[in-house]
């Protein structure tokens, strides 16, 4: 049975390194579309990372080097980046970043010991706590009259000294959050299509951004990184039970394609979902986790009181990997023993 | 056999009898404790009621026993309401100076919020409180006076002040603040607030006179 | 009862068997009510008071409670004074009731008072029993005031908050607002902010008891 079994610290680098690679394109069209604000969040993110992950690796008494520089502190900071507003202010962006080495990640055993993904930790962390902030999310740069330098958004993640006015002209409602709005003013899917901010499938710019972290994603798969279970079934999931709701009720739940396409949706399903130490390591395991994750980010994005549901969708999963790894252990002929999942080594 | 059947139903008499015992004497005391704090506890109860009330009404407004005043609305679209709400009635002297309502907003970020909503004969917002919701922590929350002050700006707004149109939040294009990110629950909260000005203006005569009867009946529509 | 004999009833509640911390029972009020530092006590206190009467009622009764009934008749003993501790404080903290809530008459269901009353109040005499009630009813109290205090102070930076519900509105003045214009840090007060700050203790609690083992071990002399 092959499984990504972490064997040794070189090749968890190397793994962290092409993770780290493939989430390249998407990077480079945030910018694009978004603004450069996010290299600011992303490197803000990866020296709280680093630095929380060399404190705790410390008072552990582990030896910092080897640990450190296999770079899995930097893939955690750079998830948890790429799912925060690219405007949120920097005492957040520390905030979550802190929490999810030193609790999601340390605090369970470190590396590999894990039972929750360090990054949607920190990112369920900062929405539960702090929703207000949460939401900043600049437009996409095509909708904005005056968008950002790099220097600006320093300033305002740093500071926060934008005048409200700019702040509002500059941030507005995610494709995800003007559905919910559309439909709780009794408009239906269609009326509330046709605003500027949604584009072909899931709002201009957020689509694109999707496409590039689903690039990414491929890339991983095709280097046998990720298996294919978890994607697939992650976004099988969101499509079946998106599209259930669209095809009972086209007027009150969005279509399938908008769902998958939503910025979040990519990203956790090729980067966060696929993580080897939170998730199920048989191959059916991975199906039933992929599912699973789908099917909650559709149930909390419609009823749940947060904007997204990814987040949330894949730490419930997270939950129950015992339970589906025990249900799902291949058994050896004559062997009466089920057994729970092997730790990595 | 006989006689262990015996020996059971003795055991069991003798257990059923203790239990019964103990269960008397339990009652005593709820009765005894009961019968001595339902006063003070029916005073609180009220004093609490009141002090909801008088948040949204001016001091000036009443010098009646408001909890006396109380009575049933039918259920109303305009007042989103599925059952029987309150009513409390104001007056100063002889005359009648407002009316508070109970509304309910159905379009909350995660669902209903229950209002209280004061008006005076004039159609005048004296006040408006949030009893009841499930709003997001943080976020849409702060409609509840003890989280910010946003819910006092409707005190002394009116159907004619400002006008329909701008009965909105201001990223509407209306007179309401919101704060950015959070604007479903205020939007639901002035549409409610709004639309229960409408009831009133529309029930007006009925609102208000039911009081003046000696012994009123449940309130009915306006006759046409 | 001896010195001794009280020493380790009350080493037993306040921390080798500490409710909250290593038996892990009655988590659902600590866990709901540990919001601040004010409800946290209150509770407790009232958990406190539950717990030493009855124990001290079970144990007074014990002789005459046949094995096979006596949790029927614990629980009857239990929620009688539970409701009468419900009914004293609807009346007299009316404002700190509703605060607490629905969490008052749950302590009826709070396995830490039934497991004292069991195991401890229907073996030993009157007097231990509500000694051993107190004792534990303290360590839960510790454990909520503690938590209560972190998950204040983390999430909305003051202390002693809500004062005022039990000691009327002059007590606001010993509010203490630690952090000035906090931001607040909703997850504190949240749900998930009780499991984690419990987390946080019991690992204290742990970590102290491991060092204090390791002392003892330092200290023997080496076997020859």
């Amino acid at each position: 049975m092959p499984a990504p079994f972490i064997l040794d610290r070189s090749s968890v680098t190397q793994v962290m390194a092409w993770v780290l690679a493939a989430l390249l394109p998407g990077i480079a069209v945030y910018v694009w579309l978004f603004g450069p604000g996010i290299l600011v969040t992303l490197s803000l993110a990866t020296v709280t990372a680093l630095v929380a992950e060399a404190a705790m690796l410390k008072a552990r008494g582990y030896p910092a080097k080897p640990f450190l520089t296999d770079l899995s502190a930097i893939v955690t900071a750079w998830l948890l980046a790429l799912s925060l507003p690219a405007l949120a202010p920097w005492w957040l962006i520390v905030t979550g970043t802190l929490f999810a080495i030193v609790v999601a990640k340390h605090l369970y055993g470190g590396l590999g010991q894990n039972i929750f993904n360090p990054a949607m930790v920190g990112y369920a962390v900062l929405i539960v706590s702090f929703p207000l902030q949460m939401t900043q999310w600049p437009g996409p740069l095509s909708l904005t009259d005056a968008p950002l330098t790099l220097a600006q958004s320093a300033s305002v993640i740093f500071g926060g000294d934008l005048p409200k006015a700019m702040l509002d002209a500059v941030t507005m409602a995610t494709p995800l959050d003007a559905l919910r709005t559309g439909l709780l003013q009794q408009l239906t899917v269609d009326e509330i299509m046709v605003q500027p901010i949604f584009g072909h499938y899931g709002g201009i710019g957020f689509e694109w951004l999707a496409g590039a972290f689903l690039l990414g994603g491929l890339l991983l798969w095709a280097l046998r990184i990720i298996s294919w279970q978890v994607p697939l079934a992650f976004l099988a999931g969101i499509w079946l039970a998106a599209g259930f709701l669209h095809f009972f009720d086209a007027g009150r739940f969005g279509a399938p394609w908008f769902h998958l396409f939503a910025p979040s949706v990519m990203l956790g399903a090729f980067f966060i979902a696929t993580d080897p130490v939170s998730g199920s390591t048989t191959p059916r395991g991975r199906l039933i986790f992929g599912f699973g994750a789908g099917l909650l980010t559709i149930i909390i994005r419609t009823w749940g009181g947060y904007p997204d549901g990814v987040a949330f969708a894949i730490l419930l999963m997270n939950l129950s990997v015992p339970l589906i790894d025990a249900w799902t252990q291949p058994r050896i002929y004559g062997g009466a023993t089920r057994r729970g999942k092997a730790p990595p080594a | 056999m006989i006689e262990q059947l015996k020996a059971a139903a003795r055991n069991a008499l003798r257990s059923g009898m203790i239990l019964f015992v103990f269960a008397l004497i339990a009652t005593a005391l709820l009765v005894f404790t009961f019968s001595r704090t339902e006063p003070t506890i029916e005073r609180s109860r009220q004093a609490e009621k009141l002090a909801l009330l008088s948040q949204v009404l001016p001091p000036a407004l009443y010098d009646n026993d408001l909890l006396a005043s109380q009575q049933a609305v039918p259920p109303h679209e305009l007042l989103g309401t599925r059952q029987d709400s309150a009513r409390w009635i104001a007056r100063r002297g002889d005359t009648v100076t407002a009316v508070v309502l109970e509304a309910i907003a159905p379009d909350g970020y995660s669902g209903n919020i229950a209002l209280l909503i004061g008006i005076d004969v004039d159609g005048n917002v004296t006040g408006v409180r949030v009893t009841a919701h499930r709003e997001t922590p943080g976020l849409g929350d702060y409609i509840v006076r003890s989280k910010s002050p946003w819910i006092e700006q409707f005190v002394g707004k009116s159907l004619t002040a400002p006008e329909s149109k701008r009965w909105k939040v201001a990223k509407d294009g209306g007179q309401f603040d919101a704060r950015a990110g959070a604007t479903i629950t205020p939007r639901a909260v002035v549409k409610a607030v709004h639309a229960a000005l409408n009831y009133f203006a529309r029930n007006r005569a009925a609102l208000l006179a039911a009081e003046s009867a000696p012994d009123p009946a449940p309130d009915q529509e306006t006759p046409p | 009862m001896t010195l001794q004999e009280f020493n380790t009833i009350f080493q037993n509640g306040l921390s080798k068997q500490n409710a909250g911390l290593v038996q892990l029972l009655g988590l659902c009020p600590l866990l709901a009510i540990s919001t601040t530092l004010v409800n946290a006590l209150s509770l407790g206190l009232a958990t406190t008071l539950v717990m030493a009467s009855a124990s001290g009622a079970v144990s007074g009764v014990r002789h005459f409670v046949p094995h096979e009934i006596r949790i029927p008749v614990f629980v009857l003993i239990i929620a009688a004074l539970v409701t009468v501790i419900d009914l004293l404080m609807n009346a007299f903290v009316h404002p700190l009731y509703l605060v607490l809530g629905i969490f008052i008459p749950l302590i009826t269901t709070n396995c830490i008072v039934l497991a004292r009353a069991d195991a401890f109040a229907s073996k030993n005499r009157p007097l231990h029993s509500v000694v051993d009630a107190v004792a534990m009813g303290l360590g839960l109290t510790m454990v909520l005031v503690v938590l209560g205090g972190m998950r204040e102070l983390a999430g909305q930076g003051t202390l002693l908050s809500g004062i005022d519900l039990v000691f009327g509105e002059e007590a606001k003045q010993f509010v203490l607002h630690v952090v000035p214009d906090y931001q607040g840090f909703l997850l504190a007060i949240l749900p998930p902010g009780a499991f984690i700050a419990l987390g946080l203790l019991i690992a204290a609690h742990n970590w102290q008891k491991a060092r204090a083992e390791r002392r003892v071990h330092a200290a023997a002399p080496m076997p020859a």
